[in-house]
């Protein structure tokens, strides 16, 4: 219902927060953006059982996928929303509980100082924590070459779902891989648009449910061929 | 005739009945299977010709020049299936997408009772 959707200071921040069967942890991680006065999008992307009745009572706008797409398709869905919302900066943030709403300010800085159109959140860049199971490590350090390899920047932390971008940003990404490749297509954006980009310190917290919910070695293989196919097709 | 040659024949006339049956109305796509239909025939009762086949081409047995070929096809098939799997998740992509947003439900002030 766009004639809804009121233009108020509110909608300077948008946070996307694309969920897929998340009614454990969801709640949590939106009261904590919520409180800190962030307008929020869920794009629930098909889960088993719609997240509409838990979230009836939340002040986010609620969007759903018929049909379960991928990360990479919620969050483009996203995108596409908060276009109407005329939003000035745009997050990312996983809604499985890995990601503190705290990180959203340090995200959003380098944007407000115009240093960066698109800043990403790395793990391997804070000095603190972290304890990043070693097998997640060797996955990702290998996804940061093969990242490389197909799109020619070199990042610290190769598939962190916390991002914010401008709204300069906004109008330019399009995110056409629907799964999990759609981390590396961010970098094929910021290439091919040029945009400023900023990777600034996060912290990921490796709950056993993200864990679980988190991919694995397999995944990764899978999101290799997505990449050959993606740079066949494109 | 040997047995695999009455096996491959059966199995060649069962696939070409079933793509006649589907695909009788378009003129070229038959005309193809036609000629794929009688090349394999023709490599199935003469096999020996595969053979001088792949001596002129310097493969030495004709079954290793129709495995090598097949390899090429299957790739070629691989590919294309791929390009259409793509383009179809594209569509239904955008149709989900649009869905999604057309339907999407807003904050609603009242609501808001168990924040803190």
């Amino acid at each position: 219902m766009p004639d809804q959707i009121q233009e108020n200071s509110s909608n300077k921040i948008v946070v996307i927060v694309p969920a897929y069967n998340e009614e454990p942890v969801i709640k949590k991680i939106l009261l904590e953006i919520l409180e800190k006065g962030y307008t929020v999008i869920v794009v629930d992307d098909g889960s088993d059982i719609s997240l509409k009745q838990l979230l009836n009572y939340l002040p986010v706008y609620f969007l759903r996928h018929q049909a379960n797409l991928g990360q990479g398709a919620a969050l483009q869905t996203g995108f596409d929303y908060a276009k109407k919302l005329q939003p000035d900066f745009i997050v990312t943030i996983d809604a499985d509980g890995q990601h503190h709403s705290s990180s959203i300010d340090s995200l959003i800085e380098p944007l407000i100082t115009n240093e960066a159109d698109i800043v990403l959140g790395s793990r391997f860049l804070s000095k603190e924590d972290t304890t990043i199971p070693f097998a997640k490590k060797i996955v990702l350090h290998s996804a940061r070459i093969i990242n490389y390899f197909f799109s020619g920047l070199m990042l610290s932390d190769a598939h962190n779902g916390l991002r914010a971008f401008n709204k300069n940003a906004l109008q330019k990404i399009n995110i056409t891989e629907n799964r999990m490749a759609h981390a590396s297509e961010f970098l094929f954006e910021i290439k091919k648009h040029r945009l400023r980009y900023k990777e600034v310190p996060v912290t990921v917290a490796y709950t056993e449910y993200s864990k679980q919910k988190g991919q694995s070695v397999w995944d990764s293989i899978r999101i290799f061929f997505d990449l050959i196919l993606y740079k066949l097709f494109q | 005739m040997t047995g695999i040659q009455l096996i491959l024949l059966t199995g060649v006339a069962f696939i070409s009945l079933y793509f006649v049956i589907r695909l009788k109305k378009k003129l070229l796509d038959l005309v193809l299977l036609v000629i794929l239909i009688s090349t394999a025939i023709v490599f199935i009762i003469w096999p020996e010709l595969t053979t001088a086949l792949a001596k002129k081409l310097g493969v030495g047995r004709g079954a290793d020049l129709i495995f090598y070929t097949s390899i090429l096809i299957f790739w070629f098939v691989l590919l294309k299936l791929y390009a259409r799997i793509r383009l179809l998740e594209k569509s239904f992509t955008q149709i989900i997408r649009e869905d999604a947003i057309k339907k999407a439900g807003s904050p609603d002030s009242d609501k808001l009772t168990d924040i803190k």
